[in-house]
Parts: structure tokens; sequence; C-alpha cells
């Protein structure tokens, strides 16, 4: 069997005179988690729109399987847009069902399949109710199983933590994680960056239409410059300034993070530092998502 | 798979999608309350004009009675004469004497006494006579003056009598003309005016329709699976479909009220005249709706339909004063004169034209003989319009739904961004 394999490849979309995604690539293996990050208006929704054929992109191409996705492949992924929207006067099972059954399920499966999924979300009994009886949490609630009733092969999930409460944002991070186990491909924006951190095995950052980096958190720290904490408190302040290559970046108390330029030698830091007195601390620095995300965007802007 | 069912895919293609698309439509709209309760108030509103019509107007409107005296020499006139009788209904009382009917005529208690002998009746009355009561009386004398005559000459009265009224006096025509007459142009303007109620009422439903899901958002989750063609063709089907099932069942419901109590006939001939106005009832339908559609979808609030959807009504009201100004006079012209060749003028080029042929050719067809050249050339370019439309609705509803926010040009919606 052929891998789902989700790819992007080389997408463009222009609005006008505004180039939305320019040159977008990225893939997404069955059973990844993709963490899709960027500022706002930086091409996120766009993007997804294309995968979902909502929008037709002016060049490049989407593949699913190997091969470029047709309007019967897209049928089997899920979508969660960014304007959330159902029917507010239908009924909650209802309109599970149908459009369950717009993306090719049977009648009996689908019914089936919508009433374990209200069951999942603790709304089995509320299922007669139209939506807008429906507290804002369980709208949303409503509004994922939405996109899982039809037991898709991706799920592509624009902003899916936006507006939720904590308690449904650990019942979203358990139900992605599960679904990515039984082998679903998702793709998934936030601006939470610590949850996609934690959730995504692979991460793109976009900026302008751009993918400025994608990669494992580990890949993209790779691609980072090096930098170390040293902490030796009789140093002073500009010790590392004669070492060739080092540069300090910030002290923080007796503490101090130096960046590592090509071809500086971090034993040769911890031997400086250790001429100036005790060593308390020497361990290479390890940026948090949020760091590099605020690293890859601003050093972007600033060429 | 975490204990879900396993995947259950058919494989639906264009048709059953649509039919899923409708079926939706249909079925939300048809359990509405306010639905059910304006179908339910206009079957009342019918019924009770024909409750009305029965009880009230009729009573108002019924042959007169007329109270006839007989003295004893004139009883024997009285069975005849009122079974001979129609136009007025004849209350036969038979009076003592000549003097105790005259006294009841002057009291008012009989309108006419009958006196002096049955070969030569004479009327009493207040003042003045009630003419087919007269007229009825003057021949049922002569009938019977007739009647003694041939019987004393021999002959048998009742044969000569059958024979007598198997005599017909046909009518040969040297042009085509309906024998119906006024009812049937009338049919077609029914039908006409009908297509223009349903499209003002239905066309806002339709626009409104299109707006909620815009508005509501839940347009981007359908199109990552239905192809915005399917969309727009299933939401007008539908909604055409709950209107058409409420029509169907007023006009049964006024079948059911009226046809027994006799309130309103229809020639039989009419109903082939119906047949067809439904034909392109419908077809005016699938034009208008598609074009509504589209436009509604060019606003993402609920409030700007109406004005979104003007052009289209506009040019359905074009149609209409069309329909009145020009047709209408030259089809009762035709139909009262018997003249056709008044239908050449532009009534004939204007029934072939697309947007107005749904609600001119229904009074044409209803009013005269239409050659059937011109019917066909009306349906083919009436059809090809329809897909024309439905495809450039596709284009504009695909280019503007998910314009969310300020009014969407058309031009731009047609062009693509």
């Amino acid at each position: 069997m052929t891998e789902q394999l989700l790819e992007i490849d080389r997408v463009s979309k222009r609005y006008g005179r505004v180039l939305a995604v320019d040159d977008v690539s990225f893939e997404v293996r069955s059973g990844e988690v993709f963490g899709f990050v960027g500022p706002n208006g930086a091409g996120k929704t766009t993007t997804m729109r294309v995968v979902l054929g909502v929008l037709a992109a002016d060049a490049g191409e989407v593949r699913w399987a190997g091969s470029p996705i047709t309007f019967d492949t897209r049928r089997r992924i899920g979508y969660m847009p960014e304007e959330r929207g159902l029917y507010p006067t239908m009924g909650v099972a209802e309109q599970l069902v149908y459009l369950a059954r717009l993306h090719g399920m049977t009648g009996v499966a689908a019914r089936r399949s919508a009433r374990d999924w209200l069951e999942r979300f603790g709304l089995a009994d509320r299922g007669a109710e139209k939506l807008q009886k429906l507290s804002m949490g369980n709208q949303q609630r409503v509004q994922l199983a939405a996109a899982l009733v039809f037991e898709p092969e991706a799920l592509i999930l624009d902003e899916p933590f936006s507006g939720l409460d904590p308690v449904a944002v650990d019942l979203m991070t358990a139900v992605l994680r599960e679904r990515a186990e039984a082998g679903v491909s998702v793709v998934f924006s936030s601006h939470q960056l610590e949850l996609v951190e934690r959730l995504s095995d692979r991460v793109g950052i976009v900026r302008a239409g751009h993918m400025v980096a994608s990669g494992t958190v580990d890949e993209l720290r790779a691609t980072a410059a090096r930098r170390v904490w040293v902490d030796a408190p009789l140093a002073g302040t500009d010790w590392a300034s004669e070492l060739t290559g080092v540069k300090p970046v910030r002290a923080e108390g007796t503490r101090m993070l130096l960046e590592l330029g090509e071809g500086a030698d971090d034993q040769a830091v911890l031997a400086a530092a250790l001429r100036t007195g005790p060593v308390h601390e020497f361990r290479p620095d390890r940026p948090s998502l949020a760091e590099l995300f605020r690293h890859v965007v601003t050093e972007e802007v600033a060429e | 798979m975490n204990g879900f069912p396993e995947r259950r895919r058919v494989d639906s293609g264009v048709l059953s999608t649509i039919l899923l698309v409708a079926g939706r439509e249909f079925t939300t709209r048809v359990r509405n309350r306010i639905y059910v309760i304006s179908t339910i108030l206009i079957i009342a509103v019918i019924g009770g004009f024909a409750l009305l019509q029965v009880n009230v107007f009729s009573k108002i409107n019924t042959t007169p009675t007329y109270q006839v005296g007989f003295t004893p020499q004139t009883a024997a006139l009285a069975g005849p004469l009122r079974s001979s009788t129609s136009g007025v209904d004849v209350h036969v009382t038979r009076v003592s004497s000549l003097a105790s009917g005259d006294s009841q005529v002057r009291s008012g208690s009989l309108d006419a006494l009958v006196a002096g002998t049955p070969a030569s009746p004479r009327i009493v009355v207040a003042s003045g006579v009630n003419g087919t009561f007269q007229s009825a009386l003057l021949s049922l004398v002569q009938d019977n003056e007739l009647t003694a005559e041939l019987r004393a000459s021999g002959l048998d009265p009742s044969k000569l009598y059958a024979r007598i009224d198997r005599i017909r006096v046909p009518v040969q025509r040297l042009k085509p003309s309906h024998s119906s007459g006024y009812q049937q142009p009338f049919i077609g303007i029914v039908m006409a005016i009908a297509l223009y109620i349903f499209l003002g009422v239905y066309g806002q439903v339709i626009g409104q329709g299109v707006v909620a899901e815009k508005s509501s958002r839940v347009v981007e989750i359908l199109l990552s699976t239905v192809r915005s063609g399917q969309l727009l063709v299933g939401k007008v089907a539908g909604i055409s479909a709950v209107g058409l099932l409420q029509v169907a069942v007023i006009a049964a419901a006024a079948i059911v009220f009226i046809v027994p109590n006799h309130i309103f006939s229809l020639p039989g001939s009419a109903v082939g005249t119906i047949i067809g106005g439904v034909l392109w009832f419908v077809l005016g339908l699938l034009l208008y709706a598609q074009m509504i559609a589209a436009m509604a979808s060019l606003v993402s609030r609920s409030e700007d339909v109406t004005n979104a959807t003007l052009p289209v009504m506009l040019v359905l009201v074009i149609g209409y004063l069309l329909a009145l100004g020009v047709a209408v006079p030259e089809a009762t012209a035709s139909v009262s004169g018997g003249e056709l060749s008044a239908l050449a003028g532009p009534t004939t080029i204007l029934s072939m034209v697309p947007f107005f042929a749904p609600i001119l050719m229904p009074i044409r067809i209803a009013a005269s003989a239409v050659p059937a050249w011109q019917i066909a050339v009306a349906a083919v370019l009436l059809v090809a319009c329809i897909v024309g439309v439905a495809l450039t609705a596709a284009r504009i509803y695909s280019n503007s739904v998910l314009h969310f926010g300020a009014r969407v040009n058309l031009l731009e919606a047609l062009r693509g961004s």
C-alpha cells in the first residue's frame, strides 16, 4: 500500500497584488502531526484552503499518496476552518450525519459514527437539540466532531485551539494524538507555541507567504546559532569579548548567554571561563519553539 | 481504530450529492413551524371561502322563489307548470276561490294567481309579473293546445316531439378557433401570475438560504466536500420542491373544497393547458431561482438579500408587465374576435425570449393555436439559457460565497479572483 503522504509542493496563491502564499512546500506522513505556525496573515489559512480545494492555487500542486489530489480524495480530509460554522438551527446529530454522508458515508455508518463521537465528547444526550442551544464550548466540540465524524484519513485544522477552555484543549490534544496513532495525517495551525511544540512531530514556520523553516523542533534548533549559558561569577562582563567568534547575547545575574559563531570552539570558551575563576554552569542553550519562532521571524524581517 | 466503526464509504456521484443537499433543504424546511402553519392557514382561508360561497353567496344569488296560487279551475296546470319552469323557483299553492286568491295577491302572500280556465288562463298580479313565469305558462298552454290538435288529427305528439328534438344545425369553421372561449387565456394569465408570486416568495427563501450558509460560515466546510455547482443546484432544487409541495397541497385542498360545491368549473380542454403551464412554470422557476441564488451569494447579511436580488426580480416584473400590456390584450382580442393574425405582433417574438417565455408562452398557448415551431424554439432557447445561467450562477457563487463582509462586485465574481 502506498503510504498516505500529503505533499504540498511549491504552492502559490495570489489575491490581486498580494502574494498570500509564495512557493510553500511541506509534507505530512501518515500518523504524523504537523504544526503550522506563523504570524497573522502569513498564509496559513490560505494554504489550508488550497489543500481542501476551497481555493484554487495559482501554481504548485497538492498530492495525496503520490498522485495529485482530486475532488474524491479531498473528501477523505477532515476540515475545521478558522471561521467556525455549522447550521445553527439544525439538530446536532442530524448535521453530523449530513456532513458524514456528504463525505461519502452510508446513512447507517454515518448515524453510528455521529452517535459515537457525541458520546466521546460527552454530548450523547444533546444530539436532538439545535446547535444554537448549546454553550460555546460544546459548539466547539461539535465542530471538531464534524471534522472527525466521517473517519477522515487526514485532518486539516485551522486554529483548533482558539477559544477553547483548558478542559477542551486537553480533549482536543488527546483526540489529535489518538487519531495520529491510528494513522491519520494531522495538520494544524496555532499561535500557542508551547502547545505546538508539545503536540507536533514536525513544525513549519511561515512568514509573509514563505515557509522559512520546517522540520522537527530539534532540527530547527540545529539550524539556529549555537548558544551556551556560562555561569562564572568572578569573570566580570567582558571576559568573553576577546574570544574569536563569540558574541555575548545577554546576561542574567552572573549567568551569560553567548552565541558561538562559525568556527568558534565551545571548549576554548569553557577554558577561558575557567581561567577567570570557578564555573558553576556551562550548558548548551535549548531554545523553545517560541524562541526559535521569534528568532526566525525577526531575523527575516531584519534582512 | 479505538472501537469506532470501520470506514464505510460509498462513492457518491454528482446526483446523489445534489440529492443529499436538496434533501437536507427539504426536510429541515418542511418541518419548519412557520411553513406548516402558513400552509394550514391558506387552506383554512380557501375552505372558509368555499363555506361562505355555499352558505351565504349562493343564497343571495339563487333563483328567486315565486309564490303562485291556482284557483280550483286552473289547478290542472299547477303540476306541469312547476316541472317545466326553469330560471324561477315556482312554489305552487291552491286557493279555495278567486276572491281569496285576489286578496292573497293584494296582501303579498302570493306573487301571482292563475285564474280563468286551463285553455285560456289569466295571470292576476299586484303590479309586475315575472317574465320567465309568464312565458313558461304561455308555452305550457300552447303545448297543451298543440298536443290536443295533433291527437284530434290522429298524430302521435310524443313521436313528433322526439323527431323535432333530434334536429341539429352544425357549424363549419373556416379558421381554427378555441371553442371554449374566454376562460383559457385566463388560465394562462393565472399561471404567469402564479410564477411571479411564487418567485416573489420562494426566491427570497432561496436567497436567504444562500446567505444563511454564508453568514453561519458552514459553506466553507461544505465546499471542502461538495462542488459549488452541486451545492447551488441542490439548494435551489430543495427549496423549490418545498415551495411546489406547498402549492400542490393548497391546489389539492382548493379542488377538494371547490369542485364538489360547483363554485368554479374548468372545461375539460383546460387540463392540457394547465399541464403545459406547469411545465413552463418549472422551467421559469429553474431559470430565475438560479439567478436569485447567484445574486444572493454576493452579499453576506440577510437584510441585503432583497437588494441583491432586485435586478432579477426586475427582469421578472418586465416580463409580467409585457404579459399584461402586450400579450393579454392580443390574446383576448384573438379569442373574442377570432382574429389569430393579431398574435403575429410583438408577443410572438417576445414569447420566444428565454427570460419572458415562461410568462408569455402559457398565455399565448392558452389563448390560441401557437405554431409548434415557435413553442419548440422557445423551449430550446429557454433550456439552453437555463444551462448557461446555471453555469454562470455556479461561477458567481463559488467566487463570492467565501467573501465575507462587503458586497462582492458582480463583475469581479464573474471574472474570478
